[in-house]
């Protein structure tokens, strides 16, 4: 069973994990007045227990610029799904920066095994994924961002900023912390964690009971 | 575990006539050492008791119709009986207080829901009476140091330091012949099988605190308690080298997120290890190779290396292989400059690897070893030697031999590139516990091995 994205959210705050402002909206006009409130660029998305995998029924809509932009993206989400279906329209902030995984699994003789990878392609094609054992240490957690092929991205590549890597490192360890904590947890996705030189928000969050 | 491993008397349940029998193996391995004729098959110098109710006397034994029958005391009983009988013979064995247990008869866990059930009979029945059981569906243990070979294995491997733990009893089979060849000596052999009660996390602890253990071997297809067992690697101060099967996904189960997907249980294997300095292999041959070096050698206390050579190919590929395999080449230091430019060859490279240049003599290898061994920053060396007209192999694995004496907490592995004319020199480092390959990665990887 997956976690609703308030208790997602409440289990976040509880272990001082980062994640974008949002709301949720019942109506356009209701998504058009929390985007004017949050700021432009937005994120509009599903949220629903039913539908696992958003970008399936093109439930995603980043970088959302203006007025217009979030009501034609708002009625093209809904073209695709029915009311029934879904708990609502979530309005994000959108935060630039490099996408990140970080999620947990169960194992059942070492107990939780955390991941690390670079978001998109790096981890579907590449497999471009460190793992550790939980509870991990700092340590670890540096060697885990150290060992995937990718680091060299978060290093500021080609004009990009380097990231915060001790807000990586607190997340990881804190991902760990919140693995060795609630047994009833049994996997985690944060997909995609976006990071950048100031934050390391969790954009995207699925808790797996 | 003492009764185990340095038994007074062994008892062989299911002791058979039959030389194709299992039972008739453990027995005539006890008696000779071993069924293969080899210089390092040892008999066993205590009491030996064969049981089998139908026969009188098996290889010149008198036989026991029940170990309770026996009147001295048992330390040891190895059970080579049918698995449904197996449970009946552990309780007699429990009534006649023999003191540890091998179960050799398969046909229990691995084979469905009745096998299970017996398995989990004769463990409840030896954890209740406290007795050490290992097994079922296994090979059983070898003891080389006490002259104790309790398996159907073919032979005894030669007597050394490693202690070798495995999940799959035909594979020690292999791996004693193996060894026989390679001369790879072990301190003891232990396969495991089901574990109904002994564990491989057992085993290590024993062997970290075994005194003829250097280094300790494993292989492994999975580990029922991956907690513990990264518990007790960390703890233990012998080095562990592990060879894991199973390395691809046969039958991947529903995940239902991203993460669950991407961690195959060798990616969580490989977690584990990295994080209880556990050095993983990927091959058999590496594990020994591994397991031998750490036995002979001192720890790599930095990653940092020196190379020697009499040819500058053989240099720049070991350059390679270090640079591939996370160890730094140091740079000369003028002290070490200084010193050897009077006494090389003008064209020597006076730089790290150090090409002695084709023509070197033992005499160049000596002066070259000493004086890197003495720079700080090399904590390891690995000699090369390629065979030109006037090399001489036996002379220079003695300059490898003295560094060895005055330097023994750096580790020197030695490469003899060729076959026919430097076997000699390569018996010789052998014979002095100087590890030598053929080839350059395999030094270097084993040089890897030593960094924990």
């Amino acid at each position: 069973m997956q976690l609703d994205y308030k208790e997602a959210h409440k289990v976040l705050k509880e272990y001082q994990i980062d994640f974008p402002k949002y709301e949720m909206a019942a109506s356009k006009k209701e998504a058009v007045r929390i985007a004017k409130n949050l700021g432009f660029p937005v994120v509009l998305k599903i949220t629903s227990q039913k539908i696992i995998h958003k970008s399936d029924v093109k439930g995603v809509k980043l970088d959302l610029r203006n007025t217009e932009e979030v009501e034609k993206a708002y009625d093209e989400i809904m073209s695709k799904v029915s009311n029934k279906d879904i708990d609502g329209i979530l309005v994000q902030k959108m935060i630039l920066g490099n996408y990140i995984l970080i999620g947990m699994k169960r194992d059942e003789s070492f107990g939780p095994v955390i991941a690390f990878g670079l978001g998109g392609i790096f981890v579907e094609v590449m497999k471009d994924v460190s793992f550790r054992i939980a509870p991990i240490t700092t340590k670890d957690a540096k060697e885990m961002i150290k060992e995937i092929k990718g680091h060299k991205l978060l290093e500021g590549f080609r004009g990009s900023e380097k990231v915060d890597f001790d807000k990586l490192v607190e997340l990881l360890l804190n991902v760990s912390k919140l693995s060795m904590e609630n047994k009833d947890i049994k996997e985690i996705d944060f997909n995609p964690v976006v990071v950048n030189s100031k934050e390391a928000m969790v954009v995207d969050v699925r808790f797996i009971k | 575990m003492k009764e185990l491993f340095e038994p007074r008397s062994v008892a062989v349940i299911g002791a058979s006539r039959n030389k194709l029998n299992v039972g008739h193996g453990v027995l005539y391995n006890l008696i000779y050492g071993g069924f293969f004729n080899t210089k390092h098959n040892k008999p066993f110098k205590g009491k030996i008791y064969p049981v089998n109710p139908k026969a009188k006397k098996i290889l010149d034994l008198e036989c026991y119709a029940s170990v309770k029958d026996v009147k001295a005391e048992v330390d040891l009983g190895v059970i080579a009986v049918k698995a449904e009988l197996v449970p009946l013979v552990v309780r007699e064995c429990v009534e006649k207080k023999v003191k540890a247990l091998i179960v050799i008869s398969a046909g229990f866990g691995e084979l469905g829901e009745e096998g299970k059930k017996l398995q989990a009979e004769i463990a409840a029945l030896v954890k209740s009476a406290n007795i050490p059981l290992v097994g079922p569906n296994c090979l059983g243990i070898i003891n080389p140091h006490f002259n104790l070979n309790a398996s159907f294995a073919p032979a005894m491997p030669p007597t050394g330091s490693i202690g070798f733990i495995s999940q799959s009893g035909a594979l020690a089979d292999s791996v004693i012949d193996w060894a026989l060849e390679k001369n790879y000596g072990f301190s003891k052999l232990i396969s495991y099988g089901n574990a109904a009660d002994l564990d491989l996390n057992d085993f290590i602890a024993y062997l970290d605190k075994d005194k003829d253990t250097k280094a300790i071997a494993v292989y492994v297809e999975s580990i029922r308690h991956g907690k513990e067992f990264m518990k007790i690697a960390r703890s233990v101060k012998k080095p562990i080298v592990v060879i894991k099967a199973g390395k691809t996904e046969q039958g991947v189960k529903a995940v239902s997120s991203h993460t669950g997907s991407l961690a195959g249980s060798y990616e969580v294997y490989k977690a584990a290890f990295k994080q209880s300095n556990v050095h993983l292999v990927e091959n058999i041959e590496e594990l020994f190779e591994a397991a031998e070096v750490l036995a002979l050698l001192p720890k790599l206390k930095d990653n940092k290396i020196a190379i020697i050579t009499n040819g500058g190919g053989a240099g720049v590929l070991t350059a390679d292989y270090c640079f591939e395999n996370g160890l730094i080449l140091p740079k000369l230091s003028n002290e070490t400059l200084s010193r050897l430019e009077s006494k090389m060859h003008p064209a020597w490279s006076r730089s790290n690897p150090i090409d002695l240049v084709g023509d070197a003599l033992s005499d160049r290898y000596n002066e070259a070893i000493f004086r890197v061994l003495k720079q700080k920053d090399v904590y390891g060396l690995i000699v090369i030697q390629t065979l030109q007209t006037m090399t001489d192999p036996v002379e220079n694995a003695k300059a490898i031999i003295s560094a060895k004496k005055h330097f023994s907490d750096k580790p020197v592995i030695a490469v003899y590139m060729g076959g026919m004319f430097t076997k000699e020199g390569k018996e010789y480092l052998k014979e002095h516990n100087i590890p030598v390959f053929n080839d350059p990665e395999k030094a270097v990887k084993a040089m890897k091995a030593l960094v924990f």
